[in-house]
């Protein structure tokens, strides 16, 4: 963002005014990020759309075969269940994910002033975010096609918890992008914490079957409110598991942009020096 | 104009840091182009990276009052990836949206010179190339004041032309603050100077009395103190025949130099001043090769008949007379 850092002083001049700076950035950082994950190799964008689906085929037929078809989940079928959850998750981890790389694949950005690392950030999990919605619209309008039960039931409930799950992700990855900037091992952390959330986050198994004592420590992962949030939203009959809480995620989502934007502005300089 | 006030800078890394630069205080006023020198390591790019806003100082502060344009370099600023027209047009859409596209891709196409390769991924550029492009889009950009990081030591000598060209066109609307090694366009584009030694800058208000400096403080023999050695006096009287036959070399080298400058400059449509005054230089060479020949002649060498067929002009062009 076009904010001028307190040593170095620009003479107010003809110029653009910051907002129109910042907005002129974020559109030309867009259309570079769309270009080169379209350009990345031949047919990106058609494996842009079919690697998330044959992710979530290949866990649906897994869980399918290892654990039979017979899991119980009230109020909900079980492969729209898991599909609501494997999406929902991906988005947050993507936007999790993918600004750690960012900072580092722009490093050449940065010698035009009007470039700061949170706006490659910002642009990477809107990007993100974007296709991944535009993927979640795939799956519902298949979904819908072969009677598959995924449409939402109360829509824009679904839409809150899809864009709470990425607030969620976008407040994760500003933190991570600047702390990996200081902490170069923390990407190698995040890539192994990961897995172990995905199951954690009521994603593939149901966590209801746990005991009581358990779950309640469980609770304090933020991902699961929002997936189960989600879910109230596409099927009627669905019981979230006890102690869903939308707000808690919101208190986490926030924090965590807050902090993230701190940490990008405290260490701008690091990040852009590496 | 760019003030700069007991600047300090360093580097941290894990063994500790020294200070790179220390105290510097300068004010570049408008309209003055500075050279700047000082070896490898001495914080030349440094000082030009503060001064274009892409890295903070420590403690002090630049005050820009116009506008300045990022470092024009070797490196970044470009995603390999991409091809030249995209990663012009992204910078075009920073420096002022959509509208500007157009217009920058097409000044950027006509000086960088590259043809088709201006749609091809830049990781397949040669360096010369990309400096080009980089070139040109910098001047695509009406900044005040345009930095340029060793942008022109790779380009070939039609591609310095121009870019000299570029600046000297650009006198009077906008500036340069450029990190070279190379004396011959230092001197040619500059007219002060700063040298940067031990963190510390001297400001020399003519940019000879910097390289000057620069030669002093890197003690061995440069080229340019030989080329003074070896050039002859300006009243030319010759103390002996091998003298007048070593000056004799030396004007025919610089009469064949100053031959291929003009037909470069014929090539690249230089303005009229321009080619006049390549013409005169030639036309002075010219005159004391004939002076050096004459002498030479009214001495001959018992036996000698090698000074007629090393004349000018049985194995070289008559410069041109129009």
């Amino acid at each position: 963002m076009a904010i001028s850092s307190d040593t170095t002083h620009d003479q107010p001049q003809p110029g653009r005014p910051p907002w129109e700076v910042t907005r002129s950035v974020w559109s030309a950082l867009f259309v570079r990020e769309f270009l080169a994950r379209l350009m990345a190799d031949r047919l990106a964008w058609f494996w842009m759309i079919v690697e998330p689906i044959a992710f979530v085929a290949i866990m649906i037929a897994v869980r399918v075969v290892v654990l039979g078809h017979d899991a119980q989940i009230a109020g909900a079928e079980f492969v729209p269940w898991m599909i609501t959850g494997l999406l929902g998750f991906f988005l947050f981890r993507e936007n999790m994910q993918r600004p750690i790389g960012a900072i580092e694949a722009n490093q050449g950005l940065f010698a035009y002033r009007q470039v700061k690392p949170v706006d490659t950030v910002l642009v990477r999990c809107y990007l993100e975010g974007m296709t991944r919605s535009v993927i979640f619209l795939l799956f519902i309008a298949v979904g819908a096609l072969i009677q598959l039960d995924l449409l939402p039931d109360r829509p824009v409930m679904a839409m809150a918890g899809w864009m709470s799950l990425w607030a969620l992700g976008i407040g994760a990855g500003l933190t991570l992008s600047a702390l990996s900037a200081l902490v170069p091992e923390i990407s190698k952390l995040v890539r192994i914490v990961s897995l172990p959330l995905l199951i954690l986050s009521n994603v593939i198994a149901p966590l209801h079957l746990l005991p009581h004592d358990l779950l309640v420590y469980l609770m304090y992962n933020p991902i699961v409110h929002g997936i189960e949030y989600m879910r109230v939203g596409f099927f009627p009959y669905y019981e979230p598991l006890p102690g869903t809480d939308i707000t808690y995620l919101w208190y986490w989502a926030l924090g965590l942009i807050a902090l993230g934007l701190m940490l990008h502005l405290r260490f701008e300089l690091r990040l852009k020096a590496k | 104009m760019i003030e700069i006030r007991n600047l300090y800078k360093r580097y941290h890394n894990h063994h500790g840091s020294d200070w790179v630069l220390r105290d510097i205080n300068l004010t570049i006023p408008p309209g003055v182009n500075v050279g700047l020198l000082g070896r490898n390591g001495a914080g030349k790019s440094t000082l030009l990276r503060l001064i274009g806003g892409m890295d903070a100082p420590e403690r002090g502060d630049v005050i820009r009052h116009s506008r300045v344009s990022w470092p024009i370099g070797l490196t970044g600023g470009f995603q390999g990836s991409m091809t030249g027209r995209q990663n012009v047009k992204f910078v075009a859409r920073i420096h002022g949206g959509e509208a500007k596209v157009s217009e920058v891709i097409e000044k950027v196409q006509s000086f960088a010179e590259i043809g088709d390769a201006f749609d091809e991924p830049m990781n397949t550029y040669s360096s010369g190339m990309r400096a080009r492009l980089a070139f040109g889009l910098s001047l695509a950009f009406n900044f005040d004041i345009y930095l340029s990081d060793e942008a022109t030591a790779v380009g070939d000598r039609m591609f310095k032309e121009k870019a000299k060209k570029a600046f000297k066109d650009k006198i009077g609307e906008a500036s340069l603050i450029m990190v070279s090694h190379q004396e011959g366009i230092l001197k040619e584009l500059c007219h002060a100077g700063i040298y940067l030694e031990n963190g510390h800058a001297t400001w020399f208000d003519d940019i000879n009395d910097a390289i000057k400096i620069y030669h002093d403080a890197t003690g061995g023999e440069s080229k340019a103190d030989k080329d003074t050695d070896d050039a002859p006096p300006p009243d030319l009287t010759p103390s002996d025949k091998d003298q007048a036959a070593k000056w004799l070399k030396e004007y025919r080298r610089q009469w064949r130099q100053q031959h291929t400058a003009l037909k470069k400059a014929r090539q690249l449509r230089l303005p009229a001043p321009e080619i006049t005054a390549r013409k005169t230089a030639m036309v002075t060479t010219r005159q004391h090769i004939d002076q050096l020949e004459a002498f030479l002649d009214s001495n001959p060498t018992p036996g000698g008949g090698n000074d007629t067929t090393n004349s000018p002009n049985t194995n070289q062009q008559e410069p041109p007379h129009s």
